[in-house]
């Protein structure tokens, strides 16, 4: 037995889950549907693919949602799991869902996947026959993929650097890339049964004036991971700037960073993907505001020419959205998208040289680590400050960058920190800004700069 | 000047402490930032360890009560914290309730400066003029 399959059977032999029937799973993935692909209607490319956000603690509840995004026209289902399943805390979300399932009242912010299991949870979605994403934000997802893939999921989002610098203190990092590591190799075995399972990365990070560089560089490394993995449909992803011009130029050169690196690592058969989140920042508390912003994320993925969107609610301000704000947002955005015709073609090469000689000379100081494998060349390039992501809690994260938005609202660095930002692109970022007021005044700045959409 | 500051308890909004941060330091304090999710015995010893001046703590998702009732207790432990200023600020409690409900009790929890939904900027140059006042006498 191979050390991967050992290691299998201790994850899955646990009292939270029913016995897990290896052969019987893997038969279900060989015969399943290709519409539950996500692969198969990216291969299409008929349309941007729609894709809400969303999760009930109940099987009846989650049902109902999809219901809804359904009568929406819905292109992909999401599941959002809920944050004790994340924490791999099983025996709460165990108990969450019984108080869920026995009053009105929601006791968890997502569906326990995990305590459903996969034959309930296979029920809905073979009977739904739309793709389904699996979104949750774990360290340790390796009971929780399984799962998902026994339940006819086969979109995975997530990885050891997006699910762990925006979400966690001090879960070490290093077992992250192991429990990712696992997370790849199952995909790519599932992947040789049927169609690909799709992986995706998770690029909005912390949402906040994180600069396209370092989204792109993180965007780019988990895509190695999975791929070196043998994962052969992967989403490169981030999420509205402020800017649409720093989009469209994000969405370009992420394209073509993300083709060039796949093929130095002689993986150019697998097919990436570009996906686009609506605004992750801090929202307008306005609803009929928000149903604006939420219009424009759409036009603006539409000029960066998306694969996949995935939506916010008018309702993101105040919390968890209802089932009637969540498929009202796909049914608008069809629309959009649908009215949205003859779109120029919008480049700007400078923009491009810039972010592109700055995500290369990142690359390149990753892979000149001394480290012999990839995952601990990027452990030790986000160690020691190569890689840095503005507003991450985690106590590994150096927290020297410092980034501000011009008066375009591009998101500029102002403090590189161990960053190897080259000395023209630095100069060129800095250029931007005011940089001649106060350093009090400059923090002001900032905090209106983070703010921008309320 | 010396300053400890993180956010107190299971609490990870981790923008508004990395604006202190900043706004500290651009202000000329020497920073000690112990981040998000961080326990009161990390703060005071902390304090201790840097010899800190200030002891700033911040709270947005309405834990920080349940840990400022213990904030006199603990501090009577260590020997060397008589004189740091206690500074508290964010959103304060779970729910609503005004500013001159919140501050008074603070207060009495052990804490000099206490601001409920207080402009950073507001509250910093409030600390600021407190020591300077402290300085004088």
């Amino acid at each position: 037995m191979s050390l991967l399959q050992e290691e299998r059977e201790i994850i899955l032999n646990n009292e939270f889950i029913d016995p897990f029937d290896f052969a019987e799973v893997e038969e279900f993935v060989k015969n399943a549907n290709e519409e539950l692909f996500i692969s198969h209607h990216f291969a299409k490319k008929e349309k941007m693919l729609v894709q809400p956000r969303g999760g009930f603690p109940t099987y009846e509840k989650q049902f109902a949602l999809n219901e809804f995004f359904v009568e929406a026209n819905v292109d992909v289902l999401p599941l959002t799991i809920d944050s004790n399943t994340r924490l791999n805390d099983y025996t709460t979300a165990r108990k969450m869902l019984q108080l869920s399932e026995e009053s009105e009242h929601d006791m968890l912010n997502g569906y326990p996947l995990v305590t459903h299991g996969y034959k309930a949870t296979r029920q809905m979605i073979t009977h739904f026959k739309k793709p389904v994403s699996l979104r949750h934000g774990t360290p340790d997802a390796r009971l929780l993929i399984e799962v998902a893939i026994a339940s006819g999921i086969f979109e995975i989002e997530g990885g050891p650097i997006t699910y762990l610098l925006p979400y966690s203190k001090n879960f070490p990092l290093d077992k992250a890339f192991l429990y990712w590591k696992y997370v790849e190799k199952v995909c790519a075995n599932y992947s040789k049964l049927n169609l690909p399972i799709n992986r995706e990365s998770f690029g909005p990070l912390t949402a906040t004036l994180v600069p396209p560089s370092i989204t792109i560089v993180i965007q780019l490394l988990e895509m190695l991971l999975s791929l070196e993995e043998g994962v052969k449909s992967f989403s490169v992803s981030f999420s509205q700037t402020g800017s649409m011009n720093q989009d469209i130029v994000m969405g370009s050169v992420m394209r073509k960073m993300a083709k060039f690196y796949a093929q130095e690592i002689d993986c150019a058969d697998a097919t990436i993907n570009l996906v686009y989140h609506q605004w992750m920042g801090a929202f307008p508390t306005d609803k009929k505001f928000a149903q604006q912003l939420i219009n424009m994320s759409t036009v603006i993925a539409s000029m960066v020419g998306a694969d996949k969107i995935i939506t916010k609610t008018k309702e993101e301000a105040s919390g968890i959205p209802t089932k009637e704000a969540n498929a009202e947002t796909v049914a608008n955005t069809q629309y959009t998208l649908r009215i949205l015709n003859g779109l120029p073609n919008i480049t700007d090469k400078e923009e491009e040289e810039i972010l592109t000689m700055e995500v290369k000379a990142i690359m390149e100081a990753v892979f000149n680590d001394s480290a012999d494998t990839l995952w601990r060349k990027v452990f030790n390039s986000i160690k020691n400050g190569i890689i840095d992501v503005p507003f991450s809690p985690h106590i590994i994260n150096h927290n020297e960058m410092i980034t501000m938005r011009d008066a375009n609202k591009n998101i500029r660095i102002i403090k590189r920190g161990n960053v190897p930002i080259p000395d023209r692109c630095f100069e060129y970022e800095k250029s931007q800004c005011d940089l001649g007021k106060s350093n009090t005044s400059i923090v002001n700045d900032i905090i209106h700069d983070i703010g921008i959409m309320q | 000047m010396k300053v400890v500051t993180g956010v107190v308890g299971n609490d990870i909004h981790v923008v508004a402490n990395r604006l202190i941060e900043l706004s500290l330091d651009a202000r000329g304090f020497e920073v000690f930032n112990l981040g998000v999710n961080t326990y009161l015995e990390e703060f005071f010893d902390a304090a201790v360890e840097t010899q800190a001046d200030v002891l700033l703590i911040s709270s947005l998702n309405g834990e920080a009560e349940g840990w400022a009732r213990e904030v006199k207790l603990l501090k009577s432990k260590y020997n060397t914290l008589d004189d740091i200023i206690m500074v508290i600020g964010g959103n304060l409690v779970v729910g609503t309730a005004s500013a001159d409900e919140i501050v008074p009790r603070y207060k009495k929890y052990g804490f000099d400066l206490v601001f409920h939904q207080v402009d950073l900027n507001t509250g910093l140059d409030t600390l600021e003029m407190y020591i300077k006042q402290r300085d004088v006498k």
